[in-house]
């Protein structure tokens, strides 16, 4: 709230994260409702905990986030929430099937984050999953820029939706943009639109031919799926990990689908990032995989303090 | 019988023997299969192919095709001479190829990209191209048919193809880019060459699950002449107003989600990941 100059649009949060003293201080870290941001004290040098929240604990359909985060040279931010994002229903009046130019534009919920980080400097965002509701309508753009020698792990997952009520892939519309950028030359852009299919025009032609494939049956039997995105010197150690992990896999042929899929791949070009993808039937088991496969190499930079904080 | 030549074109590029590496790449069917997510349970024969198929077909004109379209108007205008310098066109396929190479985060399919769309340029440049002989009217005058198009097309595609041998960081060669290439070197219109290259993902697709002996190839036929062509057309049409992004302004992010490239499949994404982990594999991808 230190940052007067700057007038913020409802949802709108800044964050600037610098090293003094050996430790992380924040010349910004401001926000407006809905969003709300926490910093909590830690012991460990080098090191800051930020946790992003929202008021009632979910996002409505028209809600807009979008946060700014600069993280300066050799600092640390670890960015965490609360749970997971609840993003409930389009408001109503917006059938799941109305094609989307007929959508008005404030019934989908959106997030934005934008990055930089400076070299040395380093990103954990290490968020619980989103969870889509019954035909909610969900827009994410991230976009993360690297100076040469800056570090990241950018986690973004989500969830089939409230399967205690008996939602499956029951939502309208979910959209995901993830970019990375190294030295601004881009290096990774992940784009995945997830909706239930035949519901354009154009489809419902082909569906009078062939039987009907929902979103579940195209997703299915997995129930949450991440995408972890590695880059720098302090992730080293999760990557020398995973690795080690991936050397190990033979399949050989399966009779059941797997509880837990996953699988590491380079990014292309020189910035020697790598991208993990996880699928798991369970998002516990998800969660779970997720924190004993990056416990190693993050616990020796962030401490175990911040470590035992994630994936909670 | 006078057949037009986009019409003896389609039956040069949809022989099977035609040597674009594609019987290599199964498109992640194979590593479907390994990991038991491919047959589906009392379901009639075929149409666990169906799935596989309808899934793959759509992904792929979602994020693929459109970086096709794009390479295929760039050759179109420079084979034309709306687009006057070499330079200029080689600038932006090399943008849509770089484009292409972030957004295809998956080792394999990058992989097997590369491989595929190196050998289009190849199969141009040795098997498109109008051999000397040809050109000559009488051993020391030229036919005046060879046109202007054809020599700026084939120009084309021999300095791209020089910079993807050589490796170059700006053209890794992507399929998409070099399908465009070609079908816009050929003179194709941009819908057709669309069309061919979904129509062939689909049919390599069921070229793979035959060599799997996961279908017949009598019931891959009933499949291309009565479902396949429908999930064509129905995936064409739904894409047809997508674009790379890479050679257009910046698009509105409120239409993003609209116009933009998008993986629909991330599970199909991730099993075509972990295909080099297969314990004993036929193909590449």
């Amino acid at each position: 709230m230190s940052n007067a100059t700057v007038v913020l649009d409802a949802g709108d949060g800044n964050i600037t994260a610098r090293i003094h003293n050996n430790h992380v201080v924040f010349p910004v870290l401001s926000y407006t409702y809905p969003l709300k941001l926490l910093s909590p004290r830690i012991q460990q040098d080098g090191v800051a905990v930020v946790y992003m929240m929202t008021y009632g604990g979910g996002l409505v359909g028209g809600d807009r986030i979008s946060l700014s985060i600069n993280v300066e040279q050799d600092a640390q931010l670890v960015l965490l929430s609360q749970g997971s994002t609840k993003v409930f229903k389009a408001r109503s009046g917006v059938r799941a099937a109305a094609r989307s130019t007929a959508r008005p534009p404030d019934s989908t919920t959106m997030q934005r984050l934008d990055v930089s980080i400076a070299a040395g400097g380093a990103l954990f965002l290490l968020p619980d999953p989103v969870t889509c509701f019954r035909n909610a309508s969900y827009r994410q753009a991230q976009t993360f820029r690297l100076a040469h020698g800056a570090s990241a792990a950018l986690l973004d997952w989500y969830t089939s939706g409230r399967r205690a009520r008996g939602e499956e892939w029951a939502f309208a519309r979910y959209y995901s943009v993830n970019e990375v950028f190294v030295s601004s030359v881009r290096s990774a852009r992940d784009v995945v639109l997830l909706e239930a299919m035949g519901t354009e025009s154009a489809s419902d032609v082909c569906g009078e031919f062939l039987p009907r494939r929902t979103l579940a049956d195209r997703m299915g039997p997995y129930s949450c799926y991440a995408t972890l995105l590695l880059y720098g010197p302090l992730v080293q150690g999760v990557i020398r990990e995973l690795e080690d992990r991936v050397q190990k896999i033979t399949v050989f042929q399966v009779r059941e689908p797997l509880d837990v899929l996953w699988s590491l791949s380079p990014v292309s070009g020189q910035t020697n990032g790598r991208i993990v993808r996880v699928a798991g039937k369970e998002t516990e088991e998800v969660k779970k995989w997720l924190s004993d496969a990056l416990r190693g190499g993050l616990v020796s930079v962030i401490g175990d303090e911040v470590y035992s904080k994630t994936f909670i | 019988m006078q057949v037009d030549k986009e019409t003896y074109l389609l039956l040069l590029l949809s022989d099977a023997n035609l040597p674009t590496g594609s019987f290599v790449a199964s498109a992640g069917l194979e590593s479907t299969a390994a990991h038991a997510l491919f047959h589906v349970p009392a379901t009639p024969p075929g149409s666990d192919t169906l799935a596989f198929l309808r899934n793959s077909v759509d992904t792929y004109a979602r994020s693929t095709l459109p970086f096709a379209r794009d390479a295929h108007r760039v050759t179109t205008a420079y084979a034309s001479g709306e687009m006057t310098e070499l330079d200029e066109a080689l600038q932006a396929l090399s943008r849509l190829d770089a484009l292409y190479d972030a957004s295809t985060l998956n080792h394999v399919a990058r992989r097997a990209s590369c491989a595929q769309g190196a050998a289009l340029l190849t199969l141009y440049a040795r098997g498109f191209t109008r051999p000397p002989f040809l050109m000559l009217k009488t051993p020391t005058t030229y036919l005046p048919l060879l046109d202007e198009r054809e020599n700026r097309a084939g120009a084309l595609v021999a300095a791209l193809k020089l910079r993807v041998r050589r490796g170059d960081s700006n053209a890794p060669g992507h399929l998409p880019i070099c399908w465009g290439v070609l079908a816009g070197a050929l003179g194709l219109t941009v819908d057709r060459g669309a069309y061919i290259h979904l129509f062939l993902h689909a049919r390599g697709v069921l070229s793979a699950a035959i060599r799997m002996n996961a279908l017949g190839p009598y019931a891959a036929q009933q499949l291309l002449l009565h479902a396949v062509k429908h999930m064509v057309d129905d995936a064409l049409t739904s894409t047809a107003h997508v674009v790379s992004g890479a050679l257009q302004d910046e698009i509105d992010p409120e239409h993003a989600e609209d116009r933009l490239p998008a993986t629909t499949w991330p599970l199909g994404d991730l099993l075509a990941a972990r295909h080099d982990l297969l314990h004993s594999r036929i193909f590449n991808s």
